[in-house]
């Protein structure tokens, strides 16, 4: 019922790696808490647009001004630390600071009372507040509160751990559990109480997006074992993952990430209200092009994405479409367990009319992906490698006879990419990683030539092994030019292959380019930096 | 750098020397003579001509490298002259055996904490508080996010560890000298039936009870018998055994790491270690000022670790004279 008891419940979970120990603990703290406990427990856990109460750097602050310490000691360690609450609480475990008026609280307090209270104070009220917070809290609870406060939970709690702890505990299928956590999460009684929940049909339900089913990367030994008649080919568009619900009059568009966008994209919404039937349709939004007939520019979409409620002239330039490739929903009827192929055939016989009033293919606004007519693997080979030319990530190869299921089921759908562009570049800075890396540089930025200089033209920090950046940290660290914060300036001496899924015109990069994923896919030891690609090979990449 | 010429104690290639006594303190390559501080591999080189350190020093010094090495023992607290200048060895409270050496030449007074621990420890002497002028202090933990909780709470932590996961094998992992003889002198009370340790704790833990000191009760742990009935018992391993291959032999199995390191969660999870117990043998933030003022110097240099910080804060806050001397390593 508390803090001290979540406060455990953290660290157990905390400090065990195996996973029936980690939903053991959670089933055990679920039996033996109340339901509001509980579900704010949960909230905190999954992390589901976690309140943040106050940033982890105004928190540094506050404790280099309250206990006088410098606030360059505090981002030193900051640096070594890699989390805002994680070095707050040590710092507080300073046996020098100690008081004597611990107490526990309730999470419902602390949670609906207490902060926000906080956030509402000004200054120098809330400094005075968070003191006395701070010297409340045990030390065994400084960690667990201060990541409260900072809405910062990542400790390998993954929903999916939640699901399986309720769902032993119910006797329910895990599936349904998750289903029961999509969309809105109000972290109130009557969420639990939906939650644990032995009736299977229950209202809420009407209001929640079904769990994604989500692609494996294609494993070259399907073309071996498995015949290529089993399988629908489909593109592999860049977009926003996104479900479009229509029951009734109740209409929502949500995205893969939980969020609920109707405001978003009002002209779709608009569109759906149209049509007759119920659907839940899954698929994606794009920015579409509408003289090309294919989508446009990924960052075009985060643009859009970057207004609520769009006006009338943005919603013209930035035109939205949803390209549907699954019907998950008819007119009330759950059909996921039906096979896709039929899944596809009422998707077809549904929605290939046309189904807006305008009766101009290019610009309608709902449409549904065609597929592709792939013979043999040879021709998937093909189709890849001209997937960048209609502005594709590459294919999506779905299983025919699979029903639709939450996550990354084997076997069932996979994603074939484009190969990567790639281009070597000269590692010119480096940077602390944060959480697991803190202590070592894992963060790099790499330059290309222009003319006879050096420019920065990507950022990457993933793509090396364990050792590599061990090897790697050692040599930055004896090769640094100059220290800039927890930012050194390294001698321009290796490099390695970054490789990217897109490449773009960019007025707010230095180097007049934007890569997409840019990631390390190798170290050229066997390269001198004179050997280091331009950007005028890079700007070459650019396809219009 | 200690700036070379007019210093006694000047910072060279293979580590702190004492030129006019010839002499280097914990020498990374092997010279003519050598005093050593304590028996911790990193702080001993073989192929010196001749070792000077404590009696209990070197003891562990002959078990763990060679009862051949040229070792001259020498009490605590008790002066001995090289060259005219008068030498002393005095408790640092890390390990067994561990000093501080402090140097004399007229009236000018260095003192080398090398490893230090201002924590009680059963296992060793308490680290003595010496007046000097110039100080060489260790600052392997000169953060202030480094503050060690005291070591009764951390041995009730790892007796519950133990006792509430009663099917699984539990191997706390630590240094074979020092750390383990602490864990183990502090378990001696908390009635554990069964403690298996690494041969390489075994051994060590020899030198210790030939000096009187209690450890708990012990079986060595035999790398190829698969235990059968773990329940309720701890194993004692050193770090190196910390490896997929080796745990792939245990079915239920939960590992532990004994160090000040632990304090950072992120090591932690590098490492895989399933739960992290803080307890440090080295001086913590605090424990590093309360030594560095008490000291009363008038010059300090920092070794070992990130010290930068550590003299960055003291020279603003106490306007002290403290820098840190770069690794040469
Ligand atoms: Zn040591």
């Amino acid at each position: 019922m508390s803090l001290n008891k979540f406060s455990k419940l953290f660290e157990e979970l905390d400090s065990n790696n195996s996973i029936n120990k980690k939903i053991n603990s959670l089933t055990k703290y679920f039996k033996s808490s109340s339901n509001l406990n509980n579900i704010l427990t949960i909230y905190l856990l999954i992390g589901k647009r976690n309140k943040r109460f106050i940033s982890g750097k105004s928190l540094r602050e506050y404790y280099a001004d309250i206990y006088k310490m410098p606030i360059w000691l505090i981002e030193t360690c900051y640096s070594k630390v890699g989390d805002s609450a994680e070095v707050i609480s040590l710092l507080l475990q300073d046996n020098l600071l100690k008081k004597d008026i611990k107490e526990d609280i309730s999470l419902d307090q602390l949670l609906n009372k207490i902060l926000p209270n906080l956030s509402k104070l000004e200054e120098p009220k809330k400094k005075s507040q968070i003191k006395l917070l701070w010297e409340k809290t045990t030390n065994d609870n400084q960690l667990i509160f201060n990541k409260i406060l900072t809405g910062s939970f990542r400790i390998g709690v993954s929903k999916g751990l939640v699901t399986k702890a309720i769902s032993n505990m119910v006797g329910i299928d895990e599936s349904i559990i998750l289903h029961r956590l999509m969309g809105d999460f109000d972290p109130i009684e009557e969420t639990y109480i939906f939650l644990i929940n032995e009736k299977l049909e229950q209202k809420e339900l009407t209001y929640k997006p079904y769990p994604f089913q989500l692609a494996n990367t294609f494993d070259e030994k399907i073309k071996e074992t498995t015949s290529i008649n089993q399988y629908q080919f489909e593109s592999k568009w860049d977009g926003i993952r996104s479900q479009i619900i229509k029951r009734s009059n109740n209409i929502s568009i949500w995205t893969r990430g939980e969020e609920l966008v109707n405001k978003t994209f009002p002209e779709l919404i608009k569109l759906i209200s149209d049509f007759k039937n119920d659907f839940v349709l899954d698929g994606e939004i794009l920015i579409w092009d509408e003289i090309k007939n294919c989508p446009k520019e990924f960052s075009l979409l985060q643009k859009r994405l970057g207004r609520k409620s769009p006006s009338a002239k943005i919603q013209k330039d930035l035109p939205v479409v949803f390209i549907a490739y699954d019907i998950l929903e008819m007119n009330g009827n759950d059909i996921r367990s039906k096979v896709l192929s039929e899944r596809r055939n009422i998707l077809e016989e549904k929605f290939y009319n046309p189904i807006s009033e305008d009766q101009n293919n290019n610009s309608r606004k709902i449409k549904i992906t065609k597929l592709l007519k792939i013979k043999n693997w040879e021709e998937l080979e093909e189709a890849k490698n001209s997937a960048r030319n209609i502005k594709t990530e590459g294919l999506v190869i779905k299983n025919k006879n699979s029903k639709y299921l939450p996550g990354r089921k084997k076997g069932n759908w996979w994603k074939y990419k484009v190969d990567p562009m790639q281009l070597d570049g000269v590692l010119i800075y480096a940077k602390p990683g944060s959480g697991k890396r803190a202590d070592l540089y894992t963060d790099y930025s790499f330059a290309i030539w222009e003319e006879n200089k050096l420019v920065k033209f990507a950022n990457a920090y993933s793509g090396l092994n364990n050792e590599e950046i061990k090897e790697l940290d050692k040599w930055i660290r004896k090769n640094t030019l100059e220290k800039y914060g927890p930012v050194r300036s390294v001698k321009p001496e290796l490099v390695f292959e970054i490789s990217f899924d897109n490449i773009q015109i960019s007025k707010r990069h230095k180097s007049g380019i934007a890569l997409r994923f840019p990631r390390i896919t190798r170290w050229r030891k066997d390269k001198n930096i004179k050997d280091a690609d331009s950007l005028e090979n890079a700007k070459r990449m650019i396809r219009n | 750098m200690i700036n070379s010429k007019q210093n006694l104690i000047t910072q060279k290639s293979h580590g702190l020397y004492c030129q006019p006594a010839n002499t280097w303190i914990d020498p990374y390559k092997p010279v003519e003579k050598a005093i050593i501080t304590h028996a911790h591999s990193d702080h001993f080189t073989n192929g010196c001509r001749e070792y000077i350190c404590s009696i209990e020093t070197g003891f562990l010094l002959r078990k763990r490298f060679g009862n051949n090495l040229n070792l001259k023992t020498i009490d605590y607290d008790k002066e001995f002259i090289i060259n005219g200048i008068n030498f002393s060895l005095h408790p640092s409270g890390h390990i067994l055996g561990s000093s501080q050496i402090k140097i004399k030449a007229g009236s000018e007074i260095w003192l080398i904490t090398s490893d230090l621990k201002r924590q009680k420890d059963k296992t060793c002497k308490s680290y003595e508080k010496l007046k000097t002028d110039f100080l060489i202090c260790e600052s392997t933990f000169g953060l202030p996010i480094f503050n060690w909780e005291s070591t009764n709470k951390v041995i009730d932590s790892i007796t519950k560890w133990v006792t509430q996961s009663e099917d699984y094998t539990s191997i706390l992992f630590c240094y074979s000298l020092g750390k383990a003889q602490r864990l183990l002198s502090e378990l001696n009370s908390q009635n554990f039936k069964n403690i298996y340790v690494h041969k390489s704790i075994e051994k060590m833990n020899g030198i210790y009870k030939s000096l009187g000191i209690e450890l708990a009760e012990t079986k060595v742990y035999d790398m190829n018998l698969v235990i059968n009935n773990p329940k309720n018992s701890l194993l004692l391993l050193p770090p190196s055994l910390n490896n997929k291959n080796f745990l792939k032999k245990f079915k239920m199995v939960q590992t532990g790491f004994a160090s000040g390191w632990m304090s950072i969660r992120a090591l932690k999870k590098r490492s895989g270690f399933d739960k992290g117990f803080i307890i440090s043998d080295h001086a913590d933030w605090n424990g590093l000022i309360k030594t560095i003022k008490e000291s009363k110097a008038e010059r300090v240099f920092l070794n070992h670790g990130d010290g930068e910080s550590l003299a960055n804060f003291l020279r603003d806050k106490e306007a002290l004279n403290i820098k840190q001397l770069k690794e040469v390593k």
